[in-house]
């Protein structure tokens, strides 16, 4: 089975439990929450269900195509459903046997590991999903986002598809993976790491990346003043993004980082309780 | 009676699982207790997917007689014998023939009044009542919701079986009623399984692959690994922290055993073993101290039929120890010197600055200890190890494994061709890591290590942070523990308050409040974690009073007087001693200093009392000095004869007021004398120890 072939049945399973299926966020992020079709959605009463694949960029990460298991770009299936179902967490399971997993040969784990992003003041309850020793989903029952206490509670599911479709090839080797029949990662990807493994780490402009973070910083409190929280939102991903290009250039010391994120967390958090005033979740 | 309580959650955290069987135990047998019900035998057990408390009780509480009393007997009955209406009224409304009435005695007089035997409660009918307020009450260190309750736990729970005597208790919470049904393992044996009773709840999850026993599973675990070793001569890395977190984490466990490249040999087994330990959770193989290519694994299932478990864990593993590889020959590029000087960006705390700035106080303090403790001749080399320490925190091996930090910086050290001392010392400076945790063996590794942690508890008070309750963000407690155990262990006889002095003027301007107050925090902060510590090795608590009364300045001789005290406990001497000395501490309660002069003595028995006591110092006194407190104690305990005789004839308040000031000068003299050993007032003797303390504090 392709990787296609494992998206397209993550897709069909999770249509089939009643969610909408996204179109890919068309904007760098570093996780699937990140997302608007998550941040925004899991604030507020209305239920929502909904999954899709996100690309996740992590530039410090990237380690020019020579590692076979780390990348500055993976790709992530992110499910969400508000309120989170009560049989949730067997729904998980099924979805793997979905995918032709005979969950009777391996040794399927839920290992404690709360979840926190703090730049966009979010944090959650669950496990890392093991499977043979291999960590293949996150689980987190969300609690809080964007510094507000969410109610109904949100369950948040995220597969990393190329762990997942390591597994499942049992291959040693990313680059080895089929994406479809006839496509393989490295055709898709190799050069695209090495360049921006470059990039990342050496030609990227420090002094261009701060001036585009203070600017999109300045953006983001602006727009949220005049109401526009979706594009104020979008600035603070901006942000998010360039942070972590300035930290993979090692340009940010450790305290500058702590108040980097503070202040990007500060903006966020602000959009968050200006979209719950308005009641748009509701 | 048979009584079965199992709370079915989603996997519960191992550590949440111990804390929560043990507040069940306690709260059960309290609750059980209060309502008059006798507790024949009660337990705990479960794993991460169950909580189960099991129990043989009695039926109900004790039948209770109650008396109701009408009116007084002096209302009740007319002149003539016969019933008034006030008790006819009273009879009516009870619903009882006016002939069984009878006449009660009170403590108020006479009462027309009425004898009934009150049923007690049935114990399904307080079980019921007190399930729901038991599993509310359960506290974690970190909770969460779920669906749309504000109610909190561990993680969610699934349902809840409760029986009492077979019958299912009708418990209702949270929208869930209870049920004498549970379920096995979720992949093997997820269908409904219902029981009657205890064993027939053990026998059936057994059958659907639950090992309900903690104890039981961590058998099985012990004896599936001898089985895998034995026949290579094998065992295992001890870790009984990771062995008692599997055993929660599974229901049925399985060891597997599985290979990696022996080329991954090359590296530390330091570095071996946490890879294997953290991330996948599996034992290092050790043979003769060596390590070899072999690792074991603990997988939740009957087996592995088709090898799958182990191949996986096996690709995890290899990829982990290559990212290892490369992190180890992308760090022993740079030496560690070089390193150091990153650490200025690196934030040891806001206003203590950064571990630049610690490591700087570090060299200084490091420096003081040295000359302190006879070990100037590694002086050069403690101060080197305190400049490197730190600096391992800014290679990519320790980002990966934080729990390696130190030791990674003294392999790097050792690789650099750093000497013994120096390598050993960064390797060392984080230990002891808790009250049971190893001190550092060397000498420069017990000085980086005091000086690291005296920094950081004098800095953190320094700038206002402060322990309280269960909330110690920087780890002071642990901090003042391993100070406490370095100087106990190594004997090192240094004053800790010249110590602190040298360590806020290192801190300088750093400090957010005055000195002197930082100094009195710090010596009382230290004075609690040494009671702690002693009562933690049994001590009795009066006695560690008793230790901690002459102070703390030479904190190797609090712990020899503690146990000079403990020594003495037993002996026939004891008590009279203690009695002794409570007495003079009576009698100079509210007595100004008085001078002692031997010229004044008029009684014989004072006079030969002052001479024992003259030789007897001079005695104990060298003793003292050097911290022998046992045998000091003992030859102390020689003035008891003529202190005896002392009270036995001579009037300490005389009426001269003179002779007065020079008896309680003489009683000063002794008093003085026994506190520079202990405190021994403060010890409790028989017939004392079940009323008040004797030290509230």
């Amino acid at each position: 089975m392709a990787l296609q072939d494992l998206i397209l049945k993550l897709l069909a399973f999770w249509a089939g439990e009643g969610c909408y299926l996204a179109p890919t966020y068309d904007m760098e992020v570093g996780a699937g929450t990140m997302t608007p079709d998550s941040f925004f959605r899991v604030l507020g009463k209305k239920p929502w269900n909904v999954a899709y694949v996100q690309p996740a960029r992590r530039p410090t990460d990237g380690r020019y195509g020579e590692n076979p298991h780390r990348v500055q770009k993976h790709h992530q299936f992110q499910v969400i459903m508000k309120p989170a179902p009560a049989d949730i967490q067997a729904t998980y399971v099924r979805s793997l046997s979905a995918l032709g997993i005979e969950l009777r040969d391996h040794d399927l784990r839920f290992d404690e590991d709360d979840w926190e992003s703090p730049t966009i003041g979010a944090w959650g309850v669950g496990w890392q999903v093991m499977l043979d020793g291999l960590e293949i989903s996150q689980f987190t029952y969300f609690q809080q986002a964007g510094g507000i206490e969410l109610a109904p509670v949100p369950v948040e599911i995220t597969y990393g598809l190329e762990r997942l479709e390591m597994f499942l090839e049992q291959k040693d080797d990313i680059y080895d993976l089929d994406w479809s029949k006839d496509v393989t990662y490295r055709d898709l990807r190799l050069a695209e790491e090495k360049e921006f493994s470059e990039y990342n780490f050496t030609a990227a402009d420090t002094s261009l990346l701060r001036v585009s973070f203070q600017g999109c910083e300045k953006e983001a409190a602006a727009l949220a003043e005049e109401g526009l929280l979706l594009p104020a939102y979008d600035m603070c991903l901006k942000c998010s993004h360039l942070f972590n290009l300035l930290d993979a250039r090692g340009a940010i010391s450790v305290t500058e980082r702590v108040k980097m994120i503070g202040r990007i967390r500060s903006r966020v958090n602000d959009i968050a309780r200006k979209f719950a005033a308005s009641g748009r979740g509701d | 009676m048979e009584f079965l309580l199992e709370i079915r959650t989603e996997e519960l955290p191992a550590a949440h699982v111990r804390m929560a069987l043990e507040q069940l135990d306690v709260k059960f047998q309290a609750e059980l207790r209060s309502a008059g019900i006798a507790v024949r035998e009660l337990a705990t057990g479960g794993t991460c997917r169950r909580l189960v408390v099991t129990a043989d009780l009695a039926v109900s509480q004790e039948d209770a007689g109650v008396v109701v009393t009408g009116p007084p007997k002096a209302t009740a009955l007319l002149p003539d014998g016969t019933y008034s209406p006030a008790a006819i009224g009273f009879a009516r409304a009870r619903g009882i023939p006016i002939e069984a009435l009878e006449i009660v005695v009170t403590p108020r007089g006479e009462y027309l009044g009425t004898r009934t035997v009150r049923k007690g409660k049935s114990a399904a009918e307080v079980l019921t009542g007190s399930i729901p307020g038991i599993i509310a009450s359960l506290s974690f260190p970190r909770t969460m919701r779920w669906r749309e309750s504000p109610f909190r736990f561990s993680r969610p729970i699934k349902g809840i079986l409760a029986l009492f005597d077979g019958k299912v208790l009708p418990v209702a919470f949270e929208g869930m009623s209870a049920s004498d049904s549970t379920v096995g393992h979720p992949v093997f044996a997820p269908g409904p399984v219902r029981v009657a009773g205890i064993s027939e709840y053990r026998d059936k999850l057994v059958k659907a692959l639950v090992i309900v026993d903690f104890d039981d599973r961590r058998k099985a675990i012990l004896s599936q690994i001898e089985e895998r070793l034995a026949p290579i001569k094998a065992r295992i890395y001890p870790d009984d922290e990771l062995l008692d977190r599997l055993a929660y984490n599974v229901e049925f466990p399985f060891v597997f055993q599985g290979a990696f490249p022996e080329r991954y040999l090359e590296l530390p087994i330091e570095v071996l073993a946490t890879a294997m330990r953290e991330g996948q959770k599996l034992f290092s193989v050790v043979r003769d101290r060596k390590q070899l290519p072999v690792f074991l694994g603990i997988a939740d299932a009957p087996g592995d039929p088709r090898g799958l478990i182990r191949a996986g864990n096996e690709r995890v593993l290899k990829a982990r120890l290559e990212d290892a590889r490369f992190f180890w020959g992308q760090d022993v590029r740079k030496p560690l010197s070089e390193r150091a000087a990153g650490l200025k960006n690196v934030v040891f705390q806001e206003k203590l600055g950064s571990y630049e700035d610690k490591a700087q106080r570090m060299k200084k303090i490091v420096g003081y200890l040295s000359d302190r403790t006879d070990s100037a001749k590694v002086k050069k080399e403690a101060v080197e190890a305190a400049g490197l320490c730190k600096a391992d925190l800014l290679t990519d091996m320790v980002r990966e494994f934080p729990s390696l930090q130190g030791k990674m910086g003294g392999l790097y050290a050792k690789a650099e061709g750093y000497p013994a001392a120096v390598h050993q010392a960064v390797y060392e400076h984080y230990r002891p890591a808790s009250l049971e945790d190893e001190i550092p063996s060397s000498m420069t590794g017990a000085l980086v290590s005091l000086a690291d942690k005296i920094d950081s508890i004098v800095g953190a008070v320094g700038v206002g942070l402060q322990v309280s309750g269960s909330s110690d963000p920087f780890g002071l407690r642990r901090n003042a523990h391993g100070i406490c155990a370095i100087i106990i262990e190594k004997k090192l006889d240094l004053s800790f308050h010249l110590l602190l002095d040298k360590v806020l003027s290192v801190l300088g301007d750093k400090l957010l409040r005055p000195k002197a107050e930082v100094k009195a925090v710090c010596l009382e902060f230290f004075e609690a974690r040494l009671r702690y510590i002693f009562e933690k090795q049994g001590l009795r608590y009066d006695l560690v009073e008793a230790a901690l009364g002459p102070g703390i300045d030479r904190i190797a001789h609090s712990f020899r007087r503690v146990r000079a005290l403990d020594g003495l406990k037993s002996s026939p001497d004891f008590e009279p001693f203690i009695l002794m000395a409570k007495r003079i501490n009576n009698i100079l309660k509210e007595a100004p200093a008085c001078r002692l002069d031997p010229e004044r003595f008029i009684e014989k028995e004072e006079r030969e009392l002052h001479s024992n006591l003259v030789i007897i110092r001079d005695n104990a006194g060298p003793m003292i000095e050097k911290g022998d407190f046992a045998r000091a104690q003992s030859i102390i305990l020689r003035l008891r004869p003529s202190l005896n005789a002392f009270f036995d004839k001579v009037l300490v308040m005389a009426e001269d007021k003179k002779v007065r000031q020079n008896r309680l000068g003489l009683l000063q003299a002794i008093r003085k004398l026994l506190l520079e050993i202990a405190d021994y007032s403060r010890v409790v003797v028989e017939g004392e120890r079940n009323g008040k303390p004797g030290n509230p504090r």
